[in-house]
């Protein structure tokens, strides 16, 4: 068997120049899956930590009703005594705080003008401990202070929508949880820019104080809660998921990833695009090995036809190709793997700057994300791939006529 | 005769080649005939030539006697056994333990070394490793390469790759040794110490040698030759070469067979 592979790794050698460029093509398509799935990695990373910074949070907490029906008015699936539950939730390990949230809606009126608004109502101390932050485009964040003007953080597309900027004056217009219609004046001390124009288009966000006032309630739609690293989410579920029993209401628990929508179908869309380069890059692999293989086969036509003369089992002829081809495959995704990941730091290094992605405002920085996982599959690809490729040439040589092979020229 | 010590038997075998661009007809409709009719007897142990000029069926005879090509008709038995009705697996098999090739072209392994290509027939036939160095070192020092073992192809001489494809016939001690035109691509000094190693080691081992040639040189050393002639075996005959002037017979015969 050693002899049978020394022969098989001799032969991959035989033709220097022509293994080397075999070598390339499947060290070039390794290296490129790694390149672009690196980035798609980063780009995974990136949304992933942004959208939980951005106020995700890891781990929500809802009530139960919540998720059953739609509110009738606002906040009627709201948390009660959400001081005592985020105290309860605030000892926990790997808990780095809780902030409440309010999420309502009304209008939004400069005196001339009304809009549709999305709010949010958060505590701002709370939202900071966090290191949950808006993205202040110009003016400020809310400060959170208990007495002065009732401030508010307006999207970047609302306020020119409305034709107001920072210190200017909005009225806002909801109805309460009692149902009765009722409104508030505030002072607008940020423009933000969320990534998304639609989110913008509506975006307004006051405190919890204010907005509690405006809506005359003690309640909060959820609390968010910060971890100190998102790979402790699930075992930070774990935990506080019996906690969360015995607080009057019934309450659940949401991992971020359950409340990432945009996230989810950002990586459902580019995973398949990557499965799609996959293939692509896999047959293009397939089809020239195939070619260098049976070019490999026609130049040792005497050679077989001798081996086969010696007795030498038909299988053993398949199995030889089959090895060579096998071992191009791991020699081509060592290389791939290597050279891949080097221009991968190299890139990184090069602080590359990508366009904003469709639909958001923010650009990004290439990075390209070195992925053990990635670096197996990739080579398992590319030595599956040239295996695939050797079986033609190898059942060809398999199957010469010896007499024949031996005369050939 | 006696049968039991009769190596190889071929009995009224022919091998026609069907000609696929013959202008008119449709194709496989025409044949060329290579060997017509030929029957032939070697006992083991003989040192056995064919002779005859290009063409006349030569290295065909062999190959079907190597069982690494099918007669159209007739019969061939090697020890015996048929090979003519043997199943590709069945005639690998046969070859492996039985016969032992020598090419004109030498058809060494490329990437192994001399002594790599002398042990590659005990690797088929899975001889453990030990017994392997033992009987490669045996065989290489038979031909007189010991020095060159760890040599790979390409750094020998002609003469030399001849003698490790001697070396490789000869290692797992076949029962014949077929060597197809084993000097044609030699001068006239290593053409006559391959026929001589060829001679010696069919004498000192007794090892049964068949092979084709046209070189005069080489009958001189043999003591039996099987002239043939457009297909036909046309002359068999079993003299002393120290008595025999092969060299002019065989000149005798292909001049009839060219006339």
């Amino acid at each position: 068997m050693a002899k049978f592979l020394l022969l098989a790794f001799r032969n991959v050698f035989r033709n220097r120049r022509r293994t080397m460029m075999t070598l390339l093509m499947v060290g070039g398509g390794v290296a490129g899956l790694l390149l672009v799935g690196g980035f798609f990695g980063s780009m995974y990373d990136g949304i992933r930590e942004s959208t939980i910074s951005g106020g995700l949070g890891h781990l929500q907490i809802f009530t139960a009703e919540h998720f059953r029906r739609d509110e009738v008015r606002v906040l009627d699936t709201g948390i009660d005594n959400w001081r005592q539950v985020a105290a309860r939730v605030q000892t926990g390990n790997h808990v780095r705080g809780v902030a409440p949230r309010i999420d309502f809606y009304g209008l939004v009126s400069n005196g001339y003008k009304s809009s549709m608004f999305m709010g949010s109502a958060v505590d701002p101390a709370a939202e900071k401990s966090l290191g949950f932050s808006s993205h202040v485009e110009t003016g400020r964040d809310l400060d959170g202070k208990p007495d002065g003007e009732v401030e508010a953080l307006v999207g970047a597309d609302l306020a020119k929508s409305m034709g107001v900027k920072v210190g200017d004056g909005l009225t806002l217009l909801t109805t309460t949880t009692d149902g009765a219609i009722n409104g508030i004046d505030v002072q607008i001390v940020g423009i933000v820019k969320t990534g998304w124009s639609e989110v913008d288009a509506r975006y307004l966000r006051i405190t919890l104080t204010s907005a509690q006032r405006l809506l005359a309630t003690d309640r909060v739609t959820n609390l968010v809660v910060g971890l100190d690293a998102t790979r402790n989410t699930d075992a930070v579920y774990a935990q506080l998921l019996p906690n969360l029993k015995g607080q009057g209401q019934e309450l659940t628990l949401k991992k971020w990833i359950d409340l990432a929508t945009a996230y989810k179908q950002i990586r459902g869309l580019f995973n398949t695009i990557f499965v799609f380069i996959g293939i692509i890059v896999f047959f293009m692999v397939l089809m020239s090995s195939v070619n260098t293989l049976l070019m490999t086969m026609f130049e040792r036509t005497r050679e077989i036809g001798t081996m086969l003369a010696m007795g030498t089992p038909r299988i053993w002829i398949i199995a030889l190709f089959m090895l060579e081809a096998t071992l191009i495959g791991i020699l081509g995704a060592a290389l791939g793997v290597g050279g891949g990941d080097l221009l991968g730091v190299l890139l990184n290094h090069a602080h590359v700057h990508l366009p904003p992605p469709p639909g958001t405002t923010v650009p990004m920085t290439f990075r390209v994300l070195l992925v053990p996982g990635l670096m197996i599959g990739a080579s398992i690809m590319a030595v599956i791939s040239l295996a695939l490729a050797s079986i033609l040439p190898a059942i060809r040589a398999s199957r010469l006529q010896i007499a024949e092979a031996l005369a050939h020229v | 005769m006696n049968n039991t010590d009769t190596l190889v038997r071929v009995e009224a075998v022919s091998r026609r080649f069907p000609l696929d661009n013959s202008p008119g007809r449709p194709a496989g409709s025409t044949f060329v005939s290579a060997l017509n009719n030929a029957s032939l007897r070697v006992e083991a142990g003989e040192f056995l030539a064919i002779s005859g000029p290009s063409g006349s069926g030569k290295s065909t005879l062999l190959n079907l006697i190597g069982g690494i090509d099918q007669p159209s008709s007739g019969r061939i038995f090697i020890d015996g056994v048929e090979t003519s009705g043997l199943k590709v697996k069945a005639q690998a098999t046969l070859r492996r333990e039985k016969i032992g090739f020598v090419f004109q072209t030498f058809n060494l392994i490329p990437v192994f070394t001399a002594a790599e290509n002398v042990e590659y027939p005990l690797l088929v036939q899975g001889v453990p490793s030990s017994e392997r160095r033992r009987r490669v070192a045996e065989a290489l020092e038979d031909v007189g390469l010991s020095a060159r073992a760890q040599q790979r192809p390409d750094l020998l001489s002609g003469g030399e790759r001849q003698r490790v494809a001697v070396a490789r016939a000869i290692v797992h001690r076949p029962a014949l040794v077929l060597a197809d035109e084993p000097t044609a691509n030699l001068d006239t000094r290593n053409a006559t110490q391959l026929i001589d190693l060829m001679r010696d080691l069919n004498l000192r081992l007794g090892l049964t040698f068949l092979f084709s040639t046209h070189d005069a040189r080489l009958l001189q050393h043999t003591p039996r030759i099987v002239r043939l002639c457009d297909g036909e075996i046309v002359d068999d005959s079993v003299e002393s070469a120290a008595n025999s002037n092969e060299g002019g017979r065989h000149g005798e015969v292909s001049a009839a067979c060219l006339s």
